[in-house]
């Protein structure tokens, strides 16, 4: 890995910054369950796209494709199960806004 | 043939789900009791040796490798019973036979992948499984519908969504520094000493995604929900393996025998492992619902194995292992005798049951033994894991950690006494003739917990010579 590898990759590089600082941000402040769900989203597309950097860079674009594929099926699976749950939530609660989901202590 | 671990409970969940009018939950329950107790049994029977040589012709079929080793053994072990516990437990708790159907199913696929974690060999599809396991619970534990559940179960999967950020991330830089990501390859790139700052950072992630899994102080907040509103059958799973498997196994397994780690990691994981020990006994007495208090025990005791790993010597991951399988045993004892005043009385608050709990003499027995073992009381198996624990920490002059761990055991004593006091001890009234009305497969779960608990800590002498000085061989 050499200097010229950042030069090749800045705007591929800088587009997953932006990505995390996105979903981080989509996380910290939304009150809402629904957004918050997207923000991870977005940061584990963010991921996706390092893991697809990080094999082109060391020459396993085999390894990275079968461990991209897989996480997408994972992903959807989780994101499937969360969006049943936060269905559940707003089922009972009447809202999805996780300021006044304060029944438990933590 | 050690695929077939992964395999089996596979294939069963598959045929289960056949549609066949006569695959009701009653055959799906003795199916899976047969093949719990059969993984047990084989572990217990098999020796290591006779299993790895088989000649795999499964296993070429998988893009994953797998390894198999005493630890993954005990591992096995542990799964086995406390899933076959879990699935007593719901027996007698989850009355509708649709829920019941689909609590075999989703604990089928639980077991699928704890099995399959424990057998992987690269660090991606160690996630994978992970995952898996973690999905089925997510199900598992809102199977109860009730706002708080959902509330628990939701805690859960954002903060492990998190972890699995961490995780993905750190994935990427191994393969940015390794090229690979078999633990062989990381663990040659280790010892090559290249991309070290890579791997340290790598490193770094990581551990930042397994301390969210195992909950320990920094990042418990799930964890009390988690255990305290899942249905008590799911709350056993949970407290007794899910999370052990998911954190604290993965822990164990890279940071014992893939990672190389230089000592301010060391530091790192001793440091959490004791604020989790301390800080978690000491919210536990502010706890009045019983569940909640175990949860707290539980991060407090997963503290004490942290502390081991962190320490790292070979002595200590022996104390870490002991104290894993020790845990997993008596936390499932002491939820499922939870679980046997939630049905009997239908609450596990303190103030509503005080002293409700002498009816029922199999329980309040059993919790005894169980409350004694966790406290580390001599004859029984939590005294030995911890005493190894304490003293691998004064051989590696850890004197400060030692002390703390020794003392915090005395908190887990008093928090335990204030709890059995209030529900067992005192007598109200009378107990009333006959049956006690705890459901027979939650009485079998009780007093084959205890045995083990007691067995273990009265045969120590003779499982440390046959089976456990066999495990630090393979640690180095």
């Amino acid at each position: 890995m050499n200097p010229d590898t950042f030069e090749l990759f800045r705007y591929f590089i800088i587009f997953i910054i932006l990505l995390f600082i996105s979903g981080v941000y989509c996380v910290l402040v939304s009150f809402n369950l629904v957004r918050a769900l997207i923000g991870v989203e977005i940061l584990i597309k963010a991921v996706t796209l390092l893991i697809i950097l990080a094999g082109y860079i060391c020459d396993r674009v085999a390894l990275a494709q079968a461990i991209v594929l897989t996480l997408i099926v994972i992903e959807i699976v989780i994101m499937v199960v969360a969006g049943g749950v936060v269905l559940w939530a707003f089922k009972y609660n009447k809202t999805i806004d996780p300021r006044r989901l304060s029944n438990l202590r933590g | 043939m050690v695929v077939l671990f992964i395999l089996i409970p596979f294939v069963l969940l598959l045929v289960l789900n056949l549609p066949f009018k006569f695959l009701n939950a009653r055959i799906a329950f003795w199916l899976s009791v047969v093949l719990f107790s059969t993984q047990a049994l084989f572990v217990l029977i098999n020796s290591l040796f006779a299993w790895s040589n088989y000649p795999a012709v499964l296993g070429q079929f998988l893009i994953f490798k797998l390894w198999l080793d005493p630890l993954a053994f005990i591992m096995l072990f542990t799964i086995a019973i406390v899933v076959l516990v879990s699935l007593l437990v719901a027996r007698s708790t989850i009355t509708t036979e649709k829920r019941s159907f689909n609590f075999i199913n989703l604990l089928l696929v639980a077991l699928t992948g704890m099995n399959a974690t424990v057998l992987v060999a690269d660090i991606f599809s160690l996630y994978v499984f992970v995952e898996i396991t973690a999905v089925a619970v997510f199900v598992l534990m809102a199977i109860e519908k009730n706002k708080f559940a959902i509330e628990g179960t939701f805690k859960y999967l954002v903060l492990s969504m998190f972890a699995s950020v961490f995780i993905l991330t750190s994935i990427a830089f191994f393969i940015l520094a390794c090229g690979d990501l078999s633990f062989s390859e990381i663990h040659n790139a280790f010892l090559a000493n290249s991309n070290i700052i890579l791997l340290n950072f790598a490193i770094g992630l990581f551990l930042c995604g397994l301390f969210i899994k195992c909950g320990v102080v920094p990042f418990h907040g799930w964890v009390p929900d988690a255990y305290s509103e899942a249905q008590s059958a799911v709350s056993v799973l949970l407290a007794g393996i899910v999370t052990k498997i998911t954190g604290i196994y993965v822990l164990m397994r890279l940071f014992s025998s893939v990672f190389v780690l230089k000592g301010s990691f060391h530091n790192l994981i001793m440091l959490i492992g004791v604020i989790s020990i301390v800080f978690a006994a000491l919210a536990a007495f502010r706890q009045d619902n019983i569940k909640r208090m175990l949860s707290y025990s539980s991060i407090s005791q997963v503290g004490y194995i942290v502390l081991a790993i962190g320490c790292g010597t070979p002595l200590a991951i022996l104390g870490a292992i002991l104290h894993f399988f020790n845990h997993a045993i008596f936390k499932s004892l002491l939820f499922v005798n939870a679980a046997a005043l939630e049905k009997k009385f239908g609450s596990t608050d303190m103030s509503i049951i005080t002293g409700l709990g002498s009816q029922l003499p199999v329980t309040s027995v059993t919790s005894l033994v169980g409350l004694l073992s966790t406290a580390g009381i001599p004859p029984l198996s939590g005294f030995w894991s911890k005493l190894i624990i304490i003293i691998a920490l004064f051989n590696a002059q850890q004197f400060t950690y030692g002390w703390i761990a020794l003392l915090a055991s005395v908190l887990t004593l008093a928090y335990f006494l204030f709890m059995e006091r209030n529900i067992f001890l005192i007598k109200t009234e009378t107990a009333p003739e006959g049956s006690d009305g705890v459901p027979f497969g939650i009485k079998f779960c009780e007093i084959l917990l205890a045995a083990i608990t007691i067995g273990v800590g009265l045969g120590f002498p003779f499982i440390l010579n046959s089976q456990i000085l066999q495990l630090k061989g393979l640690l180095y």
